[in-house]
């Protein structure tokens, strides 16, 4: 549905964007994170049409980023809320209808379904009077008002409440499960890991790791063991009238029941914990050189579909 | 660009910008605009009310041979002249002939206000009677010379004058007055002039020379001169609320001559001209401040970004912004025309007006688009659409003002209006000559700003200087693109070197020197401003080899669209020593190798310059500032060869 090959943008001497090439299957929720500077809005923005790439090319839903018919199938969410807001969220929408050629009749009902699932009330009020999260649930409403094929959403809940934070999460989930393929960048990681299939990690305008979440904790994450035993060994910390001890490896494991047995002693539990996204995008994030994943690497020639 | 879109976003632009103001302020916005367009064309046929009505308080019998001129001056007063009752209650007493002001300041203006109406009042009864000749016995027909002796040829008189009227001696009650036989001429064109001022009692003189016999044709060879002291009472008046000091513009309007007392005789300053280009002028600068306010929320706060993501094309978005503003503008221009044109003609009219004002109208919008795109904040746009309105008042009001002067008045479209409202035949040369330069120019801006309405030039914070480099660098990706940006460019020096003229003209041979210096820096910058945000934006390697590779291009596209000039041949423009050093550079030479040099020389003159200057912005901005001053004065030294050479 998604695909983007060498994706490279320019502003003068700096290089937002370098190299970018990923693709996104039909229906699948792909993420972008980073930290800030990163380059994922740049990304999207040429996903979009909005930017033209320096190098590079980018098709979705088959057709050239920036064709008008490509825009015919998409639904943009940029990172603010650029609203008229002059205008009502009726009459706002009612325009964005008007413009994807959207017959009046479809527009009523589509308009009037999709701020009834959004839960938006007041919908004769002037967009400059709503909240902050109201507007932001007119802009989702816009971006959907063609029922657009793909999506492409930047931080889609930025600076937005937790309750609403997590009904526009909720929200985008359903849209996944309806069948519509989204692109997702969003700093809070475990929104992302909830709802994306597959996660690209950007740092200085590069992918640096991708994958699903198995595969990028398998590559760049750490599981780390928590050895309980009855008697105090070296590193090791009280816990409930038991001690804890925290390694890295099995041999380190091996080692503390060595220990234990040595003092005395047991092990009466191992807990083993996998890294969340988030340490692995710290991971990743903090490491002094670039550490492009195995599956980074073959994305970045030519592809197939589905990788 | 899809019609359909344009108009949807138009639609919609409205629809927006409806919800954005209260039924109240639109109520008082459209009473203002009514009233705009009720007072403007009053004021400039010359009607509504006048400040000073019911100033004065006159005694008057309604036997007395005064009363009637009393009544009829809406300055006075009526009073029953009984001067036992009246007291000092009357600012003047007409008791007979014995006319008595009160010993005040005031009682002294009503005396002189009095004597101005008994001068006007004459006059009308004078224009009523059947025989002119009578009436008017003295014709002169007043031309106007430049103290230089360049001939600007006289102030142009309606066809259809009668051609045989106005000979006669000009008698004055006292010693020496005399006047001149003037005989009109005959036929087409053919007009009495200016009617000459009989000799006033007292003092008065008239001289008058019989220029020729009245050829056919159109009478310039007819001259006289009258000249008179006023002072009396005589019946050679003139009236000044009707004609006097409308100067030569009353004449044509009316259809008449102008006609009063030598003395009353000035210049052509076209009072009414004035009033008139200003009416339309007026509701562009309102109009741009809106425009100008919706282009730019466009960029603040992003908000232009999800129209850009639609299926529509920016030109789409552009044209459908603007179009609900052009449409309103020639609404209130349309209104305006038909309005004055009724009141002046009592006819039905105004379609050249509409016509020409059009183009106008599209280059404030396309200014202000354009500096709206340049813009940062309101407080920028602010900076910029005064700019735009000083400027653009300037290009359309300046020439109108010599509208019935020279034919220099033909580079502002507000002329064309004028001319029209006057009952003059417009050419489709002039109508051409006046609205090519404001329509290229507004759809040069139009394109520039179109340039920068992406994603990416939207929303930077660039400063207007930078953000003019960037509008000129956007489209050059190849060499050629060099030459083809230096020709859009050349309406833009057309129109500043246009006014220019008609800034400099009244100046004398000296205004041919600075419009030479305005030439050379437009032109060099013109060639040369976009050569160097070519370079900012590395567009190309710099070298000096590429460097005059882009010069060449530069000055052969400036020399080829430089040949827009030629229009103004089609009305005479030429015949001015400064719009000929300013438009063609010199009069061609005749035959052989030296016009092939006459045709070639501009040629690698531009090309030259240009070269100079892309030389020097390949190397930064400091080595351009100075590279572009040096072809300044290159272009400098050529031009006054030029001139030297073959204007003289």
């Amino acid at each position: 549905m998604i695909e983007a090959r060498e994706l490279r943008k320019e502003y003068g001497d700096f290089v937002a964007v370098e190299g970018s090439t990923f693709s996104v299957d039909d229906g699948e929720v792909f993420g972008i994170v980073g930290p800030n500077g990163a380059g994922k809005t740049t990304t999207l923005k040429m996903l979009a049409g909005l930017l033209d790439p320096t190098e590079g090319s980018a098709t979705v839903a088959g057709f050239d980023a920036g064709e008008t018919e490509m825009r015919r199938h998409l639904g943009f969410l940029p990172e603010e809320s650029p609203l008229y807001e002059e205008m009502t969220a009726i009459t706002y929408l009612q325009f964005f209808a008007d413009l994807y050629d959207v017959a009046p009749a479809d527009a009523e009902r589509r308009i009037h379904e999709t701020l009834s699932e959004l839960e938006l009330d007041h919908r004769d009020r002037q967009i400059g009077d709503m909240s902050k999260g109201m507007k932001r649930k007119v802009a989702i409403a816009r971006s959907l008002i063609n029922d657009p094929d793909v999506l492409i959403y930047d931080e889609p809940a930025s600076g937005l409440d937790p309750l609403t934070t997590n009904y526009i999460i909720e929200f985008t989930a359903r849209l996944a499960e309806e069948g519509k393929t989204i692109v997702f960048s969003a700093h809070n990681l475990f929104h992302v890991e909830s709802i994306c299939d597959r996660v690209a990690i950007m740092r200085d305008g590069a992918i640096v790791a991708r994958g699903d979440l198995d595969t990028l904790q398998a590559e760049h994450g750490e599981t780390t063991y928590h050895v309980y035993t009855t008697v105090e060994v070296p590193d090791s910390v009280r816990e409930n009238g038991r001690y804890q001890t925290v390694v890295g490896s099995m041999d380190a494991v091996e080692e503390t029941r060595t220990a234990a047995q040595d003092a005395g002693g047991s092990v009466v539990d191992i807990r083993t914990e996998e890294s969340s996204l988030e340490e692995v995008f710290l991971n990743v994030a903090e490491s002094g050189t670039e550490r492009p994943s195995a599956s980074a690497a073959a994305e970045s020639g030519p592809e197939s579909p589905g990788d | 660009m899809r019609l359909r879109n344009v108009l949807r976003i138009a639609r919609w632009e409205v629809t927006k910008n409806a919800g954005g103001i209260d039924r109240r302020t639109l109520a008082v916005a459209v009473a203002a605009i009514a009233l705009l367009g009720l007072i403007a064309p009053l004021a400039a046929s010359g009607g509504g009310p006048s400040l000073d009505d019911g100033l004065y308080h006159v005694g008057v019998d309604d036997d007395s041979q005064y009363y009637d001129v009393v009544r009829d001056d809406d300055t006075f007063v009526v009073r029953r002249a009984d001067r036992a009752a009246l007291g000092d209650s009357v600012d003047l007493l007409i008791e007979g002939d014995d006319i008595t002001a009160a010993n005040t300041q005031k009682g002294e203006a009503a005396r002189q206000e009095f004597r101005s109406s008994v001068q006007s009042y004459n006059n009308r009864k004078l224009r009523q009677e059947v025989n002119a000749t009578a009436a008017f016995p003295v014709s002169v027909l007043l031309e106007y010379r430049e103290q230089s002796g360049v001939d600007s040829g006289l102030v142009d008189q309606p066809d259809g004058a009668d051609g045989d009227g106005g000979a006669g001696d000009g008698t004055g009650d006292g010693d020496g007055g005399t006047g001149g036989d003037g005989d009109g001429g005959d036929g087409d064109g053919g007009t009495d002039g200016g009617d000459g001022g009989t000799g006033g009692d007292g003092d008065g003189t008239g001289g008058g020379t019989d220029g020729g016999d009245g050829s056919d044709g159109d009478g310039r060879d007819d001259t006289g001169n009258g000249s008179g002291d006023d002072t009396g009472d005589g019946s050679g008046t003139v009236d000044p609320g009707d004609s006097g000091d409308l100067g030569g513009i009353t004449g044509p309007l009316s259809g008449e001559g102008i006609s009063g007392s030598p003395a009353d005789i000035s210049p052509p300053f076209p009072f009414q001209s004035l009033v008139l280009a200003f009416v339309f002028v007026i509701p562009m600068n309102f109009l741009i401040q809106a425009y100008g306010s919706t282009i730019l929320s466009e960029r603040i706060n992003r908000r232009g970004e999800l129209l850009l993501v639609s299926p529509v094309s920016r030109y789409d978005i552009i044209a459908g912004k603007t179009l609900p503003y052009f449409a309103g503008a020639m609404v209130v221009e349309t209104a305006i025309a038909a309005g004055v044109f009724y009141l002046l003609q009592g006819q039905v009219g105004g379609l050249v007006s509409v016509f020409a004002v059009a183009p106008l109208v599209l280059l404030f919008l396309g200014a202000t688009f354009l500096g709206a795109m340049f813009a940062r904040s309101f407080k920028e746009l602010t900076f910029v659409t005064v700019t735009i309105t000083v400027s653009l008042t300037s290009y359309a009001f300046v020439p109108a003002i010599f509208t019935d002067v020279d034919e220099i008045a033909l580079i502002s479209p507000l002329t064309l209006v004028v001319r029209e409202l006057q009952g003059e035949a417009i050419s489709l040369g002039s109508i051409v000559f006046s609205t090519t330069p404001p329509l290229l120019v507004a759809l040069v801006c139009f394109g520039l700003g179109a340039g920068l309405y992406r994603e990416e030039d939207m929303f930077a914070q660039r400063s207007v200087p930078g953000r003019v480099i960037d509008a000129l660098a956007g489209p050059i990706t190849r060499r050629w693109h060099v030459g083809v940006m230096t020709a859009v460019l050349v309406p833009f020096v057309f129109v500043v070197q246009l006014l220019a003229i008609a800034a400099l003209f009244a100046l004398g041979e000296i205004a041919i020197v600075l419009l030479l210096v305005v030439v050379a820096i437009t032109e060099e910058f013109a060639k040369s401003l976009h050569v160097y945000a070519a370079y900012e934006h590395r567009r190309f390697e710099r070298s000096v080899r590429g460097a005059l590779v882009l010069g060449f291009a530069s000055g052969l596209g400036f020399f080829l669209a430089e040949k827009i000039a030629l229009l103004a041949q089609l009305v005479g423009l030429e015949q001015l020593a400064a719009g000929e050093a300013g438009l063609s550079g010199g009069v061609a030479p005749e035959s052989g190798p030296i016009l092939l040099l006459f045709l070639l020389a501009p040629l690698a003159l531009h090309a030259v310059t240009a070269s100079i200057s892309a030389v020097g912005a390949s190397r930064g901005k400091g080595q351009y500032l100075i590279a572009v001053a040096i072809a300044m004065g290159v272009h400098l030294a050529y031009n006054l060869g030029v001139v030297l050479t073959y204007v003289q």
